[in-house]
């Protein structure tokens, strides 16, 4: 019974997202002009619809997850707990990819990204992260992957990504 | 001009060696992204949606159709050798195929499939080259009213109908609509929802929130949870059929592609339904009904996989003469044109009709090429599923990265691609659908475009949508998706009862 309460709970927690979403589009809505021309509807029409829908909505999942769960829920697939410390360093790879990009360049924020989510994934399947020599592999392979991927990118097919240098190459 | 001449118009253009090449690169693409769990084929157009600043539009979008049936044929591998299916197109495939193959059949479900969606992909790309140009000359007569009712009912069906919940779903769809409303208003360029981001003026790329949902949200889905789900891998036989097992394999292919193609064609959301249609089918025909469930049937592999090549192949019709996307996938090729400035809808097979019939003559050679890659070549996509998973969803990040930062040079997207990653992960977690959000978000626009010209037409007045036959036929559909299964359903409880 307790278990089923806290998903509860989680679930409360989803609907009241969608709740507060619906809230915020329809604070916006409130300052978009309504000005129709001859449509008899203007620009602030499908805002005001999809607020209103959405705050619904956000009601409804509440009284759900209120009134016994969620209907015809599936279960979700893996684990019952979530791995924090994988997940924290997977994301802290993404953040400091964003953060990096622009100054290290491609290759190198890209491959330290690379580094810090393998390391993130392998803790997950509670495997070891291999000391300094698994670091130079990760490092490696990340390299292996983001330096031919930017060649490719920025050579053959014209895309703008962010180099160290400007040559090109790194 | 006759369709014959234009096809072959079609052919002189998608067989020049560049075009030949976009064409294999493709299908070679799609059928590694297909076999690796992960990555779909709408997250991996998504990702290369940048390269449409520079690569011209034909060529491209013979690149992105062959990612999209290649990776259906590379899903069946992984469907049969890991029962994990590679697409949700493939799941039926995971049915049967799996059983074959543990029962040391791997090499039959293996030919049986790739032929198969050879077979169904060639039928289905003649009937798109028959049908296509006559849905085109008719659809000229839509006008706003009808196209908002398309619209319409293409949201209720990938938000209401598909999905388990209809509640959660029709959220999903809202949260797209949303997504879709940020930027400047199509009709009267009024700003909304930028909170005075100057990045957001140009609303949200579509390939941010693919790429956040499916690739980021995939990956850390698995960091969090799936760390410890350890995958069996069946081995592989010799890839060949024998007499028996072809004699079976052909009506279920014809009655695949025959379940798979109306399907595909109409927006009920892909290629999920045909498949499992077709095989409830094959088990109900079948003169080996023993076999289904135990040691795992040909015909159980052979009918969906052609199905979801049929229905794939399919959603080009919509997509071409509407502008309708009826797949994740096709919403998202539909951005790719956008991209180009081009409109796809009825107009297309006039100011465009060379890039249309150099696609629609790709597809010939794509099947061939894909026939080549999956049958003799099977055993070298098979090699990719020996990946370790923590380099392959690392390496998968450096490719968003790409997409989304190549889209527009923006580091702050790639943290909100993180932001996107971890919302994909709840919505995993809590069961909600992620396909309305991007069919909301692209198709979002061009529906409240399309309400409000009609309500101009109607000169303000919402009995436009009434009064015109096609649109009130079209809106009593829409209503008797949403009613009919419930009504269905209440009967039934109702029957149960004493």
């Amino acid at each position: 019974m307790a278990e089923s309460s806290a998903a509860q709970r989680h679930q409360t927690f989803i609907g009241a997202g969608a709740l507060l979403l619906g809230a915020l589009l329809a604070l916006g809505a409130r300052n978009i002009s309504s000005e129709a021309g001859y449509a008899g509807v203007g620009p602030n029409f499908l805002p005001w619809v999809v607020a209103t829908v959405l705050l619904v909505c956000g009601a409804w999942l509440i009284w759900e997850a209120r009134t016994g769960g969620w209907r015809q829920l599936e279960a979700p697939s893996g684990a019952a707990q979530g791995n924090w410390v994988a997940l924290a360093w997977v994301s802290a790879g993404i953040a400091a990819n964003a953060a990096l990009i622009t100054t290290a360049g491609f290759i190198l924020s890209c491959t330290l990204c690379f580094m810090l989510a393998v390391r993130g994934l392998r803790g997950s399947e509670g495997k070891p992260h291999g000391g300094v020599r698994g670091l130079v592999i990760d490092f490696v392979t990340g390299f292996l992957i983001a330096a031919p991927a930017f060649w490719l990118f920025t050579q053959v097919l014209g895309i703008n990504l962010p180099g160290l240098t400007g040559s090109g190459w790194l | 001009m006759d369709v014959w001449s234009q096809l072959l118009g079609g052919f002189a253009t998608a067989a020049t060696p560049i075009n030949l090449l976009w064409a294999f690169m493709g299908c070679a693409l799609g059928t590694a992204i297909g076999v690796l769990p992960g990555l779909g084929p709408a997250v991996t157009v998504a990702m290369l949606l940048p390269i449409t600043a520079q690569v011209e539009p034909t060529a491209s979008m013979i690149f992105f159709a062959g990612i999209y049936y290649g990776a259906m044929y590379g899903g069946s591998t992984t469907s049969i050798l890991l029962n994990t299916p590679g697409e949700t197109g493939t799941m039926v495939t995971a049915l049967e195929g799996f059983k074959m193959a543990k029962s040391g059949r791997a090499g039959a479900a293996l030919a049986t499939s790739a032929i198969g969606s050879f077979v169904a992909g060639t039928i289905a790309t003649v009937l798109v080259t028959l049908f296509a140009p006559f849905v085109a000359e008719h659809a000229v007569k839509l006008g706003p009213p009808e196209y908002f009712m398309i619209m319409l009912l293409a949201f209720t069906t990938v938000s209401a109908v598909l999905g388990k919940s209809t509640l959660r779903g029709i959220t999903a769809l809202f949260v797209g609509l949303a997504i879709g409303l940020v930027g400047l208003d199509q009709i009267t360029a009024q700003v909304r929802y930028t909170g005075g981001v100057p990045e957001f003026m140009d609303g949200i790329e579509v390939v941010l929130i693919a790429v956040g949902l499916f690739a980021v949200g995939e990956c850390l889905y698995t960091a969090l949870y799936e760390g410890r789900s350890v995958k069996q891998m069946n081995r592989m036989g010799s890839v060949h059929m024998t007499r028996s097992e072809w004699k079976r394999s052909w009506p279920a292919w014809l009655r695949g592609t025959a379940l798979g193609f109306p399907f595909g064609t109409i927006p009920a959301g892909g290629s999920e339904i045909p498949t499992f249609l077709s095989y409830g089918v094959e088990r109900k025909l079948s003169k080996h009904p023993e076999e289904f469930g135990t040691t795992g049937a040909i015909e159980g592999v052979a009918g969906p996989e052609a199905a979801n090549n049929a229905a794939v192949t399919a959603t080009l019709v919509p997509l071409l003469t509407l502008g309708i996307p009826t797949s994740v996938t096709a919403a998202i090729l539909l951005s790719a044109l956008q991209n180009y400035g081009i409109n796809a809808g009825p107009q297309l097979f006039q100011t465009s009709s060379t890039l249309v019939w150099a696609l629609i003559a790709s597809l010939y050679i794509g099947n061939v090429m894909l026939l080549v890659l999956n049958l003799p070549l099977v055993g070298l996509w098979v090699k990719l599923l020996k990946i370790p998973r923590p380099p392959l969803y690392a390496g998968i990040l450096i490719f968003a990265t790409i997409g989304v930062y190549g889209m527009r040079q923006s580091a702050f997207d790639l943290f909100l691609m993180l932001g996107v990653g971890l919302a994909g992960v709840l919505m995993r977690r809590f069961d909600f659908p992620t396909a309305p959000v991007i069919v909301g978000m692209i198709l979002g626009p061009l529906a409240e475009a399309q309400m409000r010209n009609a309500l101009s037409i109607g000169e303000g007045k919402w009995g436009v949508f009434v009064e015109r036959p096609m649109s009130a036929a079209l809106l009593a559909v829409v209503v008797a998706v949403l009613v009919v299964p419930r009504l269905m359903a209440l009967r039934r409880g109702r029957a149960l009862q004493p």
